[in-house]
């Protein structure tokens, strides 16, 4: 879609302007519904491309054995996605089977059962993202309530807050590496002595891994959560405040009866999208502990591909149901307000 | 903060001043309204100082020589304190270290790498999205709602369910249709080219730009695209010379928060180019990654080099806030 085919009635008309004024023409007769289908057709073309087709494809994949192309290999069914529930794919997947100290790699998980490092996985990045979003939104209410009042220096507060929002994943990752390697971090000692985290080779310690992580996570995005907070709390009639001060109620009754209620619908579709986005951790796991001290189900996926392109592509799939689920439920929200 | 309040309250109430002045707080708006103030203050530092701390800590790393950092002695005695505590400070100011940083590996053929897919997904994803962002929000046709709710979706998946077909095309393998097993054509090689990246990134953050760009061009009322038909603009030339130029902040939200979103990116970054290196294409991901993987004790390179990466994106936000703000409430609330 050149710039050329807006400018059909200039100065310029030369021999190549036939097909671009027949093209216009065409265009400007369509009806609303084919115009509008025939704008939206690089969004069809970008997105079936890059997203739907290899979303099926991923499925197709993970019903096929182990080898690269599809067409060639053996058509398995299922048996990658039982090989990861029972445990019989562990010999191809990152990871140890004793992950977390008292977690065990077999038995039932709050669905399905699972076992084998797959159930590693899923509890490292269950456990991540409740963890993460539950602190995010509780300091995000923070910020944003901060944030919320009239006071001088608001502007340059907003910008520290929005910051570490907008560090790049991989410089985010190497902040908290460097704060928490022992060879550097001035802390780590500290928190060894709490028992928060292990002293030494602290990132080749699941448990403290997942730590760190989460707390950087936390320091990264609570941000996103303080804006849609805000946001949400901007748009509260003013008005409200005003009558419950008439009505005598103190500055918590107000919080209680009015700013939590009337805020609550915003907060939860910033944590279902915080849960959405916590449950794709990849990025910061690989630039600091590594995918195979904390492998997330997304680290899964990217360890085990270039071996088995079958198993990873039912780790892919299981990743995308998981996500599919919180989907669902954000879809559901927006149909329900009349999308 | 209205939790912490709570608490404070609670936890003063033994002892006999402290109950005299919670008393105090409970039945005197003047004493209540110090007490929120106290609080509010106590909260805004709080949260400046924690979001604020790793910085400075990129700074004293950066700043002071690698064999003092491996001593790693950071505790200053202060006066008053009968103990050191753990505060950490410049030990010395080598600012050597940031011309190390581009010396080592070149850093800078990362950044610029990282410069160029960042403002070409921008291009194209403004492109598109305008596209759709004029279609979502000033045409009425069946099957709008549907098809926003489809785009919404697509975006919310993870990348690692997009990761092996994608990474299988780029590889130079046919693309076959799912299920059917038709062959449809050879892929060119794409990996360690800008093409490799360029198209998932544009997928990625396509959905974004999509909603903002809705919700500003549905603002622009219909009188002044229509005295832009009756002149005899077609309805593409009202688009882009009639709504878009009126919805300038709409257009610079989306572009910066795509930027930001691509300069930002990992898992396509780190995966896309295979070797990290800069005549791969690989991005910023890939120049920090080296310091990690090559230079594993060079800590105040890695320093160094994260806030060379970092201060791009510092100077954006500290420029475009308003935007970034408006950008992602609208993106995210649809408001």
């Amino acid at each position: 879609m050149s710039t050329e085919e807006q400018l059909p009635g200039q100065v310029t008309r030369s021999e190549r302007s036939g097909p671009v004024v027949t093209a216009t023409r065409w265009m400007e007769n369509l009806g609303e519904t084919g115009f509008a289908y025939l704008l939206l057709t690089p969004v069809f073309l970008l997105l079936g491309t890059i997203a739907l087709y290899p979303l099926l494809r991923t499925f197709e994949m993970s019903l096929y054995q182990n080898i690269l192309a599809a067409t060639e290999s053996e058509f398995v069914g299922l048996e990658n996605y039982v090989a990861l529930f029972t445990g019989g794919a562990d010999t191809a997947l990152p990871g140890t089977t004793t992950f977390l100290p008292g977690l065990e790699t077999s038995g039932s998980f709050p669905f399905v059962h699972v076992e084998g490092l797959l159930r590693s996985a899923l509890v490292v990045t269950l456990i991540f993202t409740l963890v993460s979003v539950f602190f995010e939104t509780i300091i995000g209410f923070g910020q944003a309530l901060v944030l919320d009042q009239e006071f001088r220096g608001r502007r340059l507060v907003r910008v520290a807050v929005i910051i570490p929002w907008a560090v790049p994943i991989v410089i985010q990752g190497m902040m908290f590496y460097l704060m928490f390697n022992p060879q550097t971090g001035f802390l780590t000692e500290y928190l060894a002595n709490l028992g928060l985290v292990a002293g030494t080779n602290t990132f080749n310690d699941p448990l403290s891994s997942l730590v760190i992580i989460t707390i950087a996570d936390i320091w990264k995005t609570s941000a996103f959560m303080a804006l849609l907070i805000l946001a949400g709390l901007q748009s509260i009639d003013r008005n409200l405040y005003e009558v419950a001060r008439v009505a005598g109620a103190s500055r918590w009754q107000q919080f209680k009866l009015i700013t939590f209620p009337l805020v609550l619908p915003t907060l939860g579709i910033a944590i279902l999208f915080r849960t959405i986005d916590a449950m794709r951790v990849y990025g910061l796991i690989d630039a600091t502990a590594g995918c195979t001290t904390v492998p997330s189900l997304s680290c899964m996926v990217v360890e085990t591909f270039n071996q088995s392109r079958g198993l990873a592509s039912a780790i892919a799939f299981v990743t995308a149901g998981l996500i599919g689920i919180a989907v669902s439920i954000v879809i559901y929200q927006q149909y329900k307000e009349g999308f | 903060m209205a939790g912490n309040e709570h608490d404070h309250e609670k936890t003063t109430i033994e002892g006999g001043p402290l109950e005299r002045w919670t008393r105090g707080v409970i039945t005197e708006p003047e004493k209540r309204n110090r007490l929120y103030r106290a609080l509010f203050y106590v909260a805004t530092g709080f949260f400046l100082v924690t979001t604020l701390f790793p910085f400075y800590w990129l700074l004293v790393l950066a700043v002071t020589p690698n064999s003092q950092i491996l001593q790693g002695d950071w505790e200053i005695s202060i006066g008053v304190l009968p103990f050191d505590i753990p505060l950490p400070t410049p030990q010395e100011f080598n600012v050597y270290a940031f011309v190390e940083v581009f010396q080592e590996i070149p850093f800078h053929l990362y950044v610029f790498n990282s410069f160029v897919l960042a403002t070409v997904t921008t291009i194209i994803v403004l492109m598109i999205a305008s596209l759709a962002g004029y279609v979502f929000g000033r045409l009425e046709f069946p099957g709008r709602g549907p098809l926003m709710l489809a785009v919404l979706m697509i975006s919310y998946f993870p990348p690692a369910a997009f990761l092996i077909p994608l990474f299988d095309a780029f590889l130079g393998n046919a693309v076959v249709v799912p299920f059917l097993g038709i062959e449809l054509f050879e892929a060119p090689r794409l990996v360690n080219t800008p093409g490799s990246m360029i198209m998932p990134f544009s997928a990625l953050f396509l959905p974004l730009a999509i909603f903002i760009l809705t919700t500003f061009y549905a603002q622009i009322p219909d009188g002044l695209e229509d005295a832009a038909r009756v002149e005899g603009t077609t309805r593409l030339g009202a688009l882009f010379r009639v709504i878009m130029p009126l919805s300038a902040p709409g257009v610079a939200t989306a572009a910066v928060l795509t930027f930001i979103a691509v300069y930002n990116e990992y898992f396509f970054s780190s995966i896309m180019a295979l070797g990290n290196e800069p005549h791969q294409w690989s991005p910023l991901v890939g120049g920090i990654l080296s310091y990690q993987d090559q230079y594993t004790t060079e800590f105040n390179l890695m320093a160094a080099a994260s806030i060379v990466g970092v201060i791009p994106v510092v100077i954006i936000v500290v420029v475009a806030q308003e935007k970034i703000v408006s950008g992602l409430t609208a993106g995210a609330l649809k408001e």
